[in-house]
């Protein structure tokens, strides 16, 4: 967190243009912005790890061995396993047809891509309660044929797939359509089949872009907490990931063994950040190349 | 190989660009394509490449054969692209063999056989010592001459280029230009190359064709065009006085 905010405002205070605010002006407004992140992010962060250790390493490690706690990394892991590369399959076939083929209501796909950046992460949970659920449309059959999809695993993917669905189209979007079509053609040309275009032309041109996408669909997978929450049924070392676990441990008043877990999460974000910001400033650059 | 193409339209969604173009192109011949921006001058030559289709009807026939449902590689159709469209991440060499590396595995040359055509391509186009670069540490010239010898990688029948010259400072497009001409006497390669410029398409062409709202306006050698423009279009555009 600190070395991304420290990072971004070195960058954004290198050009010094005559246009550019007063001095006053501009310590105030990095201030306000200094201040803002360490109340609001930083402060936090530190809180956590100060909270999970507050009972001394070996609390926090017994904490983290949990039967219930490890059986919720687990399944955290095991839907970041299923959910990210799903996704950066839908999210590269998405951003293709999107930025190649030009069709009717083209860009009405491209907003509706990031419908679920802003509906309620519950909804997401609810409408595929509404689905598979006892009572939903999907409900009696799946019971009849024995297939559990609420407060089961196969809920929880889902609920994390549509959460986590734009993140990689996003990313990929408009790289790919500022980079244009011409070297696939020029590849076209001297007679490559289309995987062989995909694998040796386009995907060297947008890899930190997906990267990128990547890594945030990743780090959503792992932290959603409302749309699961409603799917999950709550069944404790079978259908709690991390996040309902920290919840269900703050609930009982463990606060440290919760917030033991919460660092864990924390730790991820972390690397998330720095990941991110590599990939970012990577894609950037091929950004740059392409419209060079 | 000779070219035939017969009623070629093509319409994108709003507007013809294409409307019902015919042109027979000699084998070994130099042509030019003119036409101001906009004229379909590169749809045609997109569509005899076979990056476009054209609307139902028109026909591409190369050397006697159709070709029209044909892909773009099957009709050994070497293009070279406005601005190149080199494969910004490979280097000189890479772009150059990228031919030889997408053959299907019973094709595919061994590694000494590929070093050693590309490395006769770098000679032709004289980039030799330039084969570790990448694109962008290329002037524009040199860039120019990549794309050239990465078409030919296809042993191409047919050889088209989008614009040749059109991204090169004054003094570099005067040696390429010199540099095709020479290039195409050398080797009587089918070749036809799109321009807006007069004087590039009169100086190198030995036929040129003229095109204006997706028709073709007048063709003809140089000499022909200038001594007996067809229409005022053609008046127009090579600054000629009206009748």
């Amino acid at each position: 967190m600190a070395c991304a905010s420290s990072l971004h405002l070195r960058r954004s205070s290198l050009p010094l243009r005559a246009t550019a605010e007063s001095p006053v002006a501009k310590a105030v407004l990095i201030g306000i912005t200094l201040v803002f992140l360490g109340l609001f992010l930083l402060l936090p962060l530190v809180v956590v790890f100060q909270e999970a250790f507050s009972k001394g390493a070996a609390a926090f490690l017994h904490a983290l061995r949990d039967p219930y706690t490890l059986s919720a990394i687990r399944l955290t892991l095991l839907v970041a396993a299923i959910v990210v590369p799903l996704n950066t399959v839908f999210g590269l076939a998405a951003a293709w047809s999107l930025t190649r083929f030009r069709f009717g209501g083209r860009s009405f796909l491209i907003t509706l891509i990031d419908l679920p950046l802003w509906v309620s992460p519950v909804i997401g949970g609810l409408i595929y309660v509404l689905v598979f659920g006892a009572q939903g449309w999907f409900g009696p059959w799946l019971r009849e044929h024995d297939i559990r999809i609420i407060f089961a695993v196969p809920g929880i993917v889902l609920a994390t797939v549509f959460v986590t669905f734009p993140f990689v189209a996003r990313g990929l979007i408009p790289l790919m359509e500022a980079q244009g079509i011409k070297e696939e053609e020029a590849a076209l040309t001297l007679g490559a089949n289309g995987w062989q275009i995909f694998r040796r032309v386009t995907l060297p041109k947008i890899k930190w872009g997906l990267l990128y996408g990547v890594i945030l669909c990743n780090a959503r997978a792992m932290g959603e907490f409302g749309a699961v929450s409603v799917v999950s049924g709550h069944i404790r070392g079978k259908t709690t990931t991390m996040p309902l676990q920290i919840e269900i441990l703050y609930n009982e008043y463990q606060f440290a063994a919760a917030f033991a877990v919460a660092s864990l999460l924390a730790l991820l974000a972390i690397i998330t950040l720095i990941l991110k910001t590599h990939a970012e400033w990577r894609a950037e650059r091929q950004l740059r190349e392409a419209t060079r | 190989m000779s070219i035939s193409i017969s009623n070629i339209s093509k319409s994108f969604a709003r507007y013809p660009a294409l409307n019902g173009v015919s042109a027979e192109i000699a084998s070994g011949e130099l042509l030019a394509l003119l036409g101001p921006s906009g004229s379909g001058k590169t749809t045609l030559l997109r569509v005899i490449a076979g990056l476009e289709f054209p609307d139902n009807g028109g026909t591409v026939s190369f050397g006697g054969h159709d070709v029209t449902s044909l892909s773009a590689y099957k009709r050994r159709a070497g293009f070279v692209f406005q601005h190149y469209a080199l494969f910004a991440h490979m280097n000189v060499f890479e772009n150059i063999a990228f031919a030889f590396r997408v053959l299907p595995r019973r094709k595919r040359p061994t590694e000494a056989a590929v070093r050693e055509r590309v490395g006769t391509l770098l000679e032709a186009v004289q980039l030799t010592e330039y084969e570790k670069r990448l694109p962008s540490q290329l002037s524009g010239g040199q860039r120019q001459r990549v794309a050239f010898a990465r078409a030919l990688a296809i042993e191409p029948e047919v050889l088209l280029l989008d614009e040749p010259f059109g991204a090169l400072d004054a003094k570099v497009r005067k040696d390429l230009r010199r540099w095709l001409r020479e290039f195409h006497e050398r080797i009587k390669l089918t070749t036809i190359f799109v321009t807006h410029d007069q004087d590039e398409a009169f100086e190198v062409a030995d036929r040129v064709v003229l095109i204006d709202k997706g028709i073709i306006q007048q063709s003809g050698t140089p000499a022909e065009v200038r001594s007996n423009p067809a229409n005022d279009f053609v008046r127009d555009f090579l600054d000629l006085p009206h009748k």
